[in-house]
């Protein structure tokens, strides 16, 4: 007895196991993800050198032992954070600062009770991983980490006995779906701040870079290759997917700088009921991405407007509120022409033009004007120029706002944004109206889910030109340079690219086939299927959602402070049942080792020999043992179980023991 | 651990021939911290045990022989005027010893029984206003003829209690006498016992004797022994007894080289430890105590 308790004291102190080391290690490599893409890039770099550093040294014995260097090495990381944001301010050099200080840790640990430290601090990084990304496989990765320091915790406290690897994975699958039911009463219940579960903690930066109220040159190609999600989009009561291009309406330009276009700051309201109503309209269901700004999108062009919304000047959706957290509306977009009326007001606008144009790019201008006079021939001949010559790229290189005749005539190279912008102010030059329209183009089909997924890389700029005849008409200039891209998103349309050779090269062609293999395409759709099952039931669950919930169960809206009362009600209740059941299954552990000891005794006694109430198991052995030789060696052994399993001090793994004792009570008898 | 006391077990089991069984309940009451009383007439070997258990630990030994006009003084110890110093002399009488033989303890009075009982239970024996600690291990044996004997003051129940176990030798059987006629003089046999173990070995396996495992389940039994005697005598088993019972059943389980107590532990001290304590029973005057421990033992189901 007082050996085991020198032995566990002594085990406090020593140096940790290397397997629960290699659970903790993987375990923090999962809280990883979320810190690439919104921590400064240095931080989680790091913190992976600190991990390989630790495996490094640990072997070799190697300790972080001067305080000196620990406080130089900490100073250091805070010096570092501070010159790389600023300020120590704010969520992100927090999270920061706390991935600076667990690298530290990890490279410092050494004992048993620094051990507990790291899994805590594993812990409050899955935390902190939620505060930075809450999508899906960030959700996923974090899950994925907080199970593995379970695993390493419960591994450590068992000590390292040989073959004792999945037992604690075992035990930490138990506990997490134990824990599950609980986690989805408290996911219903608990009282939400009104901002959902996507607390948006980064609002002051632009999350959405591309689409501002500003259109300039290179602002929507330095989008092409961001996979973040824009919106999805469903067509409910309707499986065909609409005719022709998607062009998703996001914001109107009226504003013109050369190659830089702007929007108004607040758009001016108008009411919708000009809108020429016409039978060939689509209802959509748009589930939008926070972006911190007021935009909304919806097919070309909104005619019944989305509560909370406004029409905008130029026929946009333009939210009441900053979109915060995720939102979902219906809209019903109208693909007949448009309104044809132009007031005077707005002819002026769309014909206003900034003060410094080239005489070169005038002269363009004025050669279409004197050809024909008609506003459909100029945008005709117009096109026509943009046909020959020009180049559709990712990379044009830099532009500046007043470059249009750099573009035009020496370097003709750009992306949609160059070519709308370009065209836009051609045709004001020629004397056509023309605004600027941007928004998404296309998007990718989701068999899986039936949905439309449109990512930041579909972001695409167009005109609109107001004809006579036919009123604001939707001109692109990029389908002239580059005549596929209209029909698919974008990066199906690079893909064709790279195989006609028209495009520069932007994949390694393994991953390019990797990529397009039908098993990978299935997976992804799979994974954003559940991405969006997540994004609209988990994520979008706030508070308003969450009432309408509580009052459909019947429980009515009471105040967060009654709901509260009653979780806390509720969750002492389910301690009590559980303590309680717990308490019977202690009990019934040592009733079980009684239980199967009657029944060796009832076979016995059938076989001849029967136990006197008050003889003890030893006596009973040994007597029985004399009335029956043939079974003598079984009932020594089941006696001396027994004796073990409820007589000893400390019954070794008496789990096991138990199984095998009443194993041996069970074969007792039946061969003889 | 339990070597020693093999070995100090079978050397008793050489002098006392064919008593095994009230051998071993001697050793583990010494073994227990408990004082042993042992009942039995003339001439059976109750000396000779108590000596040979003494010699064989290398104890200080003091015998003394109770009768009716001893006084508390004798066995004590008292102070007397020394001319020399001017001064009185504290003078320890023959209970300073680390084992005391008592013989005929229920031939002195009352006054003296009780005297050497609180020197039992405290190990401390107060005089003049001067407590005087007794030496470690301090074990009493102590001797009785039966009650019907003439001239005896049988101890009374309260200070029965206080020793830890009674036990009776009887005359040995046929076998063994024989071998006794035949073997050696006792006495010489006394003389010839090597100590088997220092007083610190016996203190440190006494130590260890607390320490051995008395699981739920045990003492579930244990309690309901206590509770059964309580519901079927008007004088039940004291707690008192109920730690004795306790202890001397862990003192039998290390003699038998386990670490946990079992039922047959308690059975095998039991009638030792409650007979004495069982004996006073009003209501059921015919009955030894012996017969209602046994009837205990033998109806009290293991749980």
């Amino acid at each position: 007895m007082s050996t085991s308790m020198s032995k566990s004291g002594s085990m406090r102190d020593r140096s940790i196991p290397r397997r629960p080391l290699l659970w903790l290690a993987a375990a923090l490599l999962f809280t990883l993800p979320p810190m690439f893409g919104s921590l400064v890039r240095w931080v989680p770099y790091v913190f992976l050198l600190a991990l390989a550093m630790k495996f490094w040294m640990e072997p070799r014995g190697y300790r972080l032992r001067f305080a000196t260097l620990k406080l130089i090495l900490a100073a250091m990381g805070l010096f570092a954070i501070f010159a790389s944001y600023g300020s120590l301010k704010g969520v992100e050099p927090g999270i920061s600062l706390l991935v600076v200080l667990v690298s530290l840790k990890v490279l410092e640990a050494h004992t048993a009770r620094e051990f507990q430290v790291m899994v805590l601090m594993g812990w409050v990084l899955c935390l902190c991983g939620f505060f930075l990304s809450q999508d899906f496989v960030i959700a996923l990765s974090l899950l994925t980490a907080f199970a593995l320091l379970l695993v390493a915790l419960i591994q450590f406290y068992r000590g390292s006995s040989p073959g004792a690897f999945w037992p604690p994975l075992g035990t930490t699958g138990k506990i997490l779906v134990q824990a599950a039911p609980l986690v989805v009463l408290l996911f219903v219940l608990f009282p939400r701040i009104n901002t959902g579960l996507r607390v948006d903690f980064r609002a002051n930066r632009l999350a959405n870079p591309g689409f501002s109220d500003r259109l300039s040159p290179g602002s929507i190609a330095a989008l092409a290759n961001s996979s973040e999600i824009a919106f999805r989009a469903e067509f409910p009561g309707s499986t065909v997917t609409p005719p022709g291009s998607l062009y998703w309406r996001g914001a109107v330009m009226w504003n013109c700088d050369g190659l830089e276009w702007r929007a108004p700051y607040v758009p001016v309201s108008i009411s919708s009921r000009g809108q020429s109503s016409s039978n060939n309209t689509i209802r959509q269901r748009i589930t939008l991405a926070p972006h911190g700004a007021r935009w909304m999108f919806a097919l070309d062009r909104p005619s019944e407007i989305p509560p909370g919304a406004i029409l905008a000047r130029g026929d946009y959706l333009w939210s009441i509120q900053t979109i915060r957290k995720a939102r979902r509306y219906e809209v019903v977009s109208s693909l007949g022409p448009a309104r044809k009326e132009l007031t005077p007001g707005e002819r002026r606008e769309a014909l206003e033009l900034p003060p410094s144009i080239s005489p070169a790019v005038r002269e363009l201008a004025q050669s279409w004007t004197t050809q024909n006079s008609n506003p459909r021939a100029i945008v005709n001949s117009a096109l026509q120029f943009f046909r020959t010559g020009f180049r559709y790229s990712l990379t044009p290189g830099e532009y500046r706002k007043n470059d249009l005749e750099q573009f035009l005539f020496h370097r003709r190279v750009g992306f949609c944004e160059h070519y709308a912008a370009s065209f836009a102010t051609l045709m004001r030059l020629a004397g056509v109206p023309a605004r600027v329209v941007v928004g998404y183009l296309g998007g990718e089909y989701n068999d899986l889910g039936h949905f439309f997924l449109v990512r930041q890389a579909d972001t695409h700029a167009w005109c609109e030109v107001w004809l006579p005849d036919s009123g604001w008409t939707r001109v692109d200039p990029t389908t002239a340079v580059a005549p596929g891209r209209a029909s698919l998103d974008l990066h199906s349309f690079l893909e064709r690219g790279i195989a006609s050779g028209q495009m520069e090269a932007r994949r390694s062609g393994f991953l390019t086939q990797l990529a397009r293999s039908r098993l990978f395409t299935n997976a992804r759709l799979a994974l954003e299927t559940l991405s969006y099952e997540w994004d609209t039931r988990v994520l979008a669950f706030d508070a308003d959602v969450q009432e309408v919930l509580l009052d459909s169960m019947g429980l009515a809206n009471r105040g967060t402070f009654v709901l509260i009362i009653e979780i806390l009600i509720v969750a002492i209740a389910l301690l009590v049942t559980y303590f309680g059941w717990m308490q019977l299954r202690t009990r019934s552990r040592a009733d079980r080792v009684k239980t199967s000891y009657e029944r060796f005794c009832r076979k016995a006694a059938r076989l001849g020999a029967r136990r006197d109430p008050w003889e003890g198991p030893s006596d009973f052995s040994r007597r029985a043992a004399l009335l029956l030789p043939d079974q003598s060696e079984r009932i020594r052994q089941i006696s001396d179980i027994y004796i073990a399993l409820r007589y000893a001090a400390e019954p070794a793994s008496v789990a096991v023991a138990l199984d095998g004792f009443a194993k041996e009570v069970r074969a007792f008898g039946r061969y003889r | 651990m339990t070597d020693p006391v093999d070995a100090f077990t079978k050397q008793i089991c050489e002098v006392i021939v064919g008593k095994n069984q009230a051998v071993k309940l001697a050793v583990a009451s010494l073994l227990a911290r408990g004082h042993l009383l042992i009942e039995d007439i003339p001439g059976v070997g109750k000396t000779t045990l108590a000596q040979a258990l003494a010699r064989s630990l290398a104890l200080a030994f003091q015998r003394i022989q109770f009768t009716s006009d001893l006084l508390p003084a004798d066995i004590l110890g008292n102070s007397i005027f020394d001319r020399g110093e001017q001064r009185f002399v504290f003078h320890r009488g023959p209970l300073f010893a680390q084992m005391v033989l008592i013989d005929e303890v229920n031939r002195a009075t009352a006054k003296t029984q009780s005297a050497l009982l609180e020197a039992m239970e405290e190990h401390r024996i107060s005089i003049d206003g001067v407590t005087y600690e007794l030496p470690e291990p301090f074990f009493v044996i102590a001797t009785q003829n039966p009650q019907h004997a003439v001239g005896t003051f049988p101890l009374p129940e309260s200070q029965l209690d206080r020793f830890l176990m009674r036990i009776e030798l009887g005359v040995p059987d046929r076998a063994s006498e024989r071998a006794m006629l035949l073997g050696m003089d006792r006495r010489d046999m006394l003389k010839e016992l090597k100590p088997v173990m220092n007083p610190r070995t016996l203190i440190e396996i006494q130590d260890n004797v607390r320490k051995v495992h008395a699981s739920p389940a045990l003492l579930d039994y244990l309690q309901d022994l206590l509770d059964a005697s309580r519901q079927r005598h008007i004088t039940g088993l004291s707690p008192r007894a109920g730690l004795a019972l306790m202890h001397a059943s862990q003192a039998w389980a290390l003699m038998h080289g386990r670490g946990m107590v079992l039922p047959e532990d308690i059975q095998a001290v039991g009638i030792a430890v409650m007979a004495h304590r069982l004996g006073h029973d009003i209501e059921q005057p015919g009955q030894s105590g012996r017969t209602l421990a046994d009837n205990l033992l033998h109806s009290v189901p293991v749980p």
